[in-house]
């Protein structure tokens, strides 16, 4: 019953900074942009795939089906199932993961993981007395009573609400959250500046070797990540003022992801299926484990994917050492080099359970072809996103090769995976 | 000195007795009221213990918080202190303490015997200290107590003047940041029916000497422990000592904190150099 998952490709759109390119696009249809581009790919058109799992973190509520909703817009066979998934910037690669299970089960032969999100429409909604006031309204029975109803309604109760970028527990954004866990672990401005630049660096050297062709369509006249830059130096880095932490703070625009607009899909396979159809293979799905923290207990928000990267290593009987790519989402380039610190911390790595430290790694095989400081993050995409770039990588380093993906989550979560060129 | 046990009826209506409460005494020597009064068999009202829920960030459930009992007591701590015969009075009296023990969950459901009496005047360097001490039961067993401690400025009472217990506080960087709106303080009155003003209008907030409104202690402590909410065990301690007033509206800093007692929750300014709130919960 354990059946060989393998990751077939990938596609996404090109992402964009929160009111460029892909503004007017909704979750639903960057998610069936994403799709389709995947079906194209793979020659899916007017198939029944498994089953398409996705999901969006910033969701309106009439999104309340958003990836079958997706599928029924896509070139896909209408008899292709979907269920909505979320884990906040872990939703993904929580998708990934559980289709692979369903196909290490035999319970599917192959099936589309995908995520999508708009920052730039966002969901507004209506006050809780307004909401409860309708409601309420609803259900009377009588002219009567429905004036009563909203003669409760004050003023206040009718300005719309943006969504909150707050953690509901702490009040605090996840940028500022993470200026806290950088000032704990001394995390210097010019490592940050330095993680962005070769996220950049890398990013481009990508796009220049033709590494994404097969990994993006373009979409609405948009065919190159919006948010790159290219030709960024360490000295115009330097000179953004700092965002979080306040005015002393490290973090900047530079060195924080931005809110950004796109979707990403992957395409996985059991093995022989993938075989049988004459699709290509590029890496198996080895494992996955999730983590959490001490939340709202004053853990650093963004490192529950230290203990869950020791545990799986544990399970896995691997070291850091036979991982030969690592993948850390570059929530802010804080998150990535606190994670690294972490990593070596032998006490850090104690107290959330593990034997002893993870151990350093050689920078020149992290986030080789860049990741979401110059990607852009669309917060339930990035997951998808990292999948079938790693994949490919992998592949192209020959079988056997190992990588790692690590992404934290809001709430003081995380997810972390194994990949194995096959 | 047999104290008499004063029932009521239906819950007192907090305006008149709060307006008589408000009234300042002339007597040299504080005088607490002797009496115990009681509700009996109160029904919980679950769309205000929901209304409730949502203004003080719990998350709605069939157990009660503690603080939600406290609350149910409110009336009687103000009738109690609008007595004829106290010289105590709410004017001037500060909430400064604060202390409940849950004996074991409390369903939503349940009928509750709500009894309180005042309790241990003494004295203190700027007036005097009151207990007001609540007990809630149910068919007979005592399932929550409470004593909430009040300095009544300016009152007299015989004695060597008695500091209050404060939990010690040392300046720390906050985990998190509560912002606290401008109608913060009229949603908590929707909810616990205080109708004490300085919480509300700016005018009387001033006119008690405060720049602007102050939000409910029993809001700060609420708030704080819903922070904990599914931490909490099924019987526990938790006492909240007020150090200093939160304006509204305002930003506060707080933290928690866990040791061999139990957990604190610290409600700060925002840069957490100074308390507003200490609350510590021991199993």
């Amino acid at each position: 019953m354990n059946h060989t998952v393998v990751v077939v490709g990938g596609n996404r759109t090109p992402f964009a900074k929160a009111g460029g390119a892909l503004r007017e696009a909704s979750n639903h249809d960057l998610m069936t942009a994403a799709i389709d581009g995947l079906v194209a790919r793979y020659g899916l058109a007017g198939t029944r795939v498994g089953e398409v799992a996705g999901g969006a973190v910033l969701k309106h509520p009439h999104d309340f089906n958003l990836t079958r909703e997706a599928v029924l817009s896509s070139a896909l066979a209408p008899e292709t199932p979907a269920c909505d998934l979320q884990q906040a910037c872990a939703t993904g690669l929580e998708a990934t993961m559980y289709l692979a299970n369903k196909i290490a089960l035999g319970q599917l032969t192959h099936g589309i993981a995908a995520g999508a999100d708009s920052t730039s429409d966002a969901p507004i909604t209506v006050s809780g007395e307004m909401q409860r006031t309708l409601h309420a309204a609803s259900r009377a029975r009588s002219a009567q009573a429905r004036v009563k109803a909203f003669s409760r309604l004050r003023p206040s109760h009718l300005a719309p609400l943006a969504p909150r970028v707050e953690e509901p527990r702490t009040g605090l954004s996840m940028g500022e959250h993470q200026a806290i866990t950088g000032t704990r672990w001394g995390i210097t401005r010019e490592e940050q500046d330095d993680i962005a630049l070769a996220s950049h660096r890398n990013l481009a050297a990508a796009w220049d070797d033709g590494f994404f062709d097969d990994l993006v369509t373009p979409f609405l006249g948009l065919a190159k990540d919006a948010i790159l830059r290219p030709d960024t130096t360490l000295e115009a880095l330097a000179r953004l003022r700092p965002v979080f932490g306040g005015e002393h703070g490290t973090m900047t625009a530079g060195n924080s992801t931005a809110l950004s607009d796109g979707a990403a899909a992957v395409l996985l396979a059991d093995a022989d299926w993938a075989a049988e159809q004459g699709l290509p293979a590029l890496a198996r799905v080895v494992d996955a484990e999730v983590a959490a923290v001490d939340h709202p207990g004053g853990a650093d928000l963004l490192l529950a994917p230290v203990a869950a990267t020791g545990r799986l290593l544990a399970r896995q009987g691997l070291t850091i050492g036979d991982i030969d790519l690592i993948e850390i989402h570059e929530a802010f380039a804080s998150t990535v080099a606190a994670t690294l610190k972490a990593w070596e911390d032998a006490d850090h790595c104690r107290s959330v359970g593990l034997d002893g430290p993870i151990g350093a790694i050689d920078r020149s095989r992290l986030n080789v072809t860049g990741s979401s400081l110059a990607v852009g993050h669309p917060f339930a995409a990035t997951g998808a996103r990292i999948v079938p770039t790693l994949a490919k990588l992998l592949h192209a380093r020959g079988p056997g090769s190992r990588g790692l993906i690590s992404m934290c989550a809001a709430g003081g979560q995380g997810l972390v995976a194994i990949l194995e060129a096959v | 000195m047999t104290a008499a046990t004063v029932t009521l009826d239906h819950v007192p209506a907090m305006g008149a007795a709060f307006a008589r409460a408000m009234v300042p005494t002339h007597r040299a020597a504080a005088r607490l009221p002797e009496a115990t009064v009681e509700l009996l068999d109160q029904r919980q009202d679950p769309e205000r213990l929901a209304a409730y829920s949502r203004v003080c960030g719990f998350t709605l459930k069939d157990a009660v918080p503690p603080t939600w009992l406290h609350v149910l007591t409110f009336p009687l701590h103000v009738h109690l202190l609008g007595a004829h015969d106290s010289t105590v009075r709410l004017v001037g009296a500060v909430h400064v303490s604060n202390e409940m023990t849950m004996h074991r969950p409390v369903r939503a459901d349940e009928r509750l015997t709500i009894r309180v009496h005042a309790d241990r005047l003494r004295p203190h360097a700027k007036g005097a200290l009151v207990d007001l001490v609540g007990e809630v039961s149910v068919d007979g067993e005592t399932v929550w107590e409470g004593i909430s401690t009040y300095l009544a400025h300016g009152a007299h009472t015989p004695g060597l003047p008695e500091a209050l217990p404060r939990l010690p506080f040392s300046p720390a960087e906050p985990h998190g940041r509560w912002r606290l709106g401008p109608g913060l303080g009229r949603a908590y009155r929707g909810v616990s029916h205080d109708p004490n003003p300085i919480h509300t209008s700016k005018v009387l907030a001033r006119a008690f000497g405060f720049p602007r409104p102050v939000i409910h202690g029993m809001w700060t402590h609420a708030h704080a422990l819903a922070t904990l909410e599914a931490r909490l065990p099924a019987s526990y301690r938790v006492s909240a000592g007020f150090a200093r007033p939160i304006y509204l509206p305002g930003t506060v800093g707080f933290r928690t904190e866990h040791h061999d007692a139990g957990t604190d929750v610290i409600v700060t300014t925002r840069d957490g150099a100074k308390p507003h709130m200490i609350m510590r919960v021991t199993p």
